[in-house]
């Protein structure tokens, strides 16, 4: 197994200083460190691989793009490129006229936390950024399955808490408590996360 | 901490030619912006450049607007003066210049020592030519306006009397050299004492 890459907290920096002074070669580390989580990201909300693709090239794209709106002092970098990501797979989701046709089709296929336990191949381990996923991937398979899959709902599909309470048949209230408590467990878990070394 | 959440999705090794496609297009949209963003430069300083312009020319149009109007005013009142003046005499000289028939009106107001004067039905001057209006005073004849007619159209003009203690005892015009004559020496169009 490869040593998966690594990248610090100044080597962020470093990376956003220079996309910022509009360096092209920065552009394709960057492609080179993110593109398997953003594509990653992205399937698993698409479930479609050629959209995934787009969705990547729209992320790409907008962080050159918009690079000098990121602000360090209110998050890293990773986190803010992954929201990007997630808000444009779910724009993709919500513009499909069968999206929900398609994701009960696939919820009875596969069911909802599939991913969580899913098996991971020898060659993903070495994708930079490995360590975290694993992390943040404990930290979700650790939460009790009802509070996973309104997380997950939540998160990767982008429903709405009543949407999240139709799917599952449960009460609102029961919905806002379980995100709640689930959120209140994640950032007790994941909180120290600083950079992809943390 | 949702934040961090993307990263429990698996990653997915990308296919090689996605980089490229992605960061093709990443570019290519910088190279695109640049054009566009010079093009829309130009636009906002043309536009700028004509409002600008647009604003001067009004600014001076209006300016010569209020100069025309004051000028107007000021002429109507000049006028006015004349023709409604008590102390204003009314005298009308038929004349012929060319073959044709017109007339000089002169509105003399003796209490502002001032002439109004309105030429109506002159031939036009030849071009080296031009008429001379004379005050016969009592010290001769003294110089009134030198009036180049090229155009077959009325003419008025205001006139000053001599300040020199001489008295105006009537007016005369005759044909002169365009820059004018000390005393008249051409064609006498008309000769009026008043």
């Amino acid at each position: 197994m490869t040593q998966p890459k690594r990248l610090s907290l100044e080597a962020e920096r470093t990376l956003v200083r220079r996309l910022k002074a509009r360096d092209e070669q920065a552009l394709g580390e960057l492609f080179d460190l993110l593109a398997p989580w953003v594509l990653g990201l992205a399937c698993r909300i698409l479930h479609d691989e050629a959209e995934a693709e787009e969705v990547v090239g729209d992320v790409f794209a907008q962080v050159w793009r918009h690079v000098h709106r990121h602000d360090a002092r209110r998050g890293p970098l990773v986190p803010w490129i992954l929201a990007i990501a997630r808000n444009r797979a779910l724009d993709a989701l919500r513009r499909r006229r069968r999206w929900w046709r398609k994701a009960e089709r696939w919820e009875q296929a596969y069911g909802v936390g599939q991913d969580v336990d899913a098996p991971t191949g020898p060659d993903e381990s070495s994708v930079p950024g490995w360590p975290l996923h694993r992390e943040v991937h404990a930290a979700l398979a650790a939460l009790p399955e009802e509070q996973r899959r309104v997380v997950l709902l939540a998160y990767f599909e982008g429903l709405t808490h009543s949407e999240i309470a139709r799917r599952l048949d449960q009460p609102l209230g029961t919905v806002k408590t379980r995100l709640r408590i689930a959120h209140q467990k994640l950032s007790a878990t994941l909180d120290h996360l600083k950079d992809w070394l943390s | 901490m949702t934040d961090w959440l993307g990263m429990a999705a698996h990653p997915r090794s990308p296919h090689p030619e996605l980089k490229t496609r992605v960061l093709g297009r990443a570019l290519e949209r910088r190279r695109w912006i640049a054009p566009l963003a010079a093009a829309a430069l130009l636009v906002i300083l043309a536009g700028g450049g004509s409002a600008y312009w647009a604003s001067r020319t009004i600014r001076a149009l209006s300016a010569e607007r209020d100069t025309l109007s004051a000028r107007l005013a000021a002429l109507q009142d000049t006028v006015n003066t004349f023709i409604h003046g008590t102390a204003t005499r009314l005298v009308q000289v038929p004349v012929s210049t060319g073959g044709r028939l017109g007339a000089v009106t002169i509105f003399a107001d003796d209490a502002h020592h001032r002439w109004l004067v309105r030429c109506d039905g002159l031939a036009p001057n030849e071009p080296d030519q031009a008429y001379q209006l004379w005050f016969i005073t009592d010290k001769g004849m003294k110089t009134a306006a030198i009036m180049p007619m090229d155009q077959d159209r009325p003419m008025v003009m205001a006139l000053e009397m001599p300040t020199d203690h001489a008295q105006v005892m009537g007016a005369a015009m005759s044909i002169e050299p365009r820059a004018g004559s000390a005393e008249p020496r051409g064609p006498m169009v008309f000769h009026r004492l008043l």
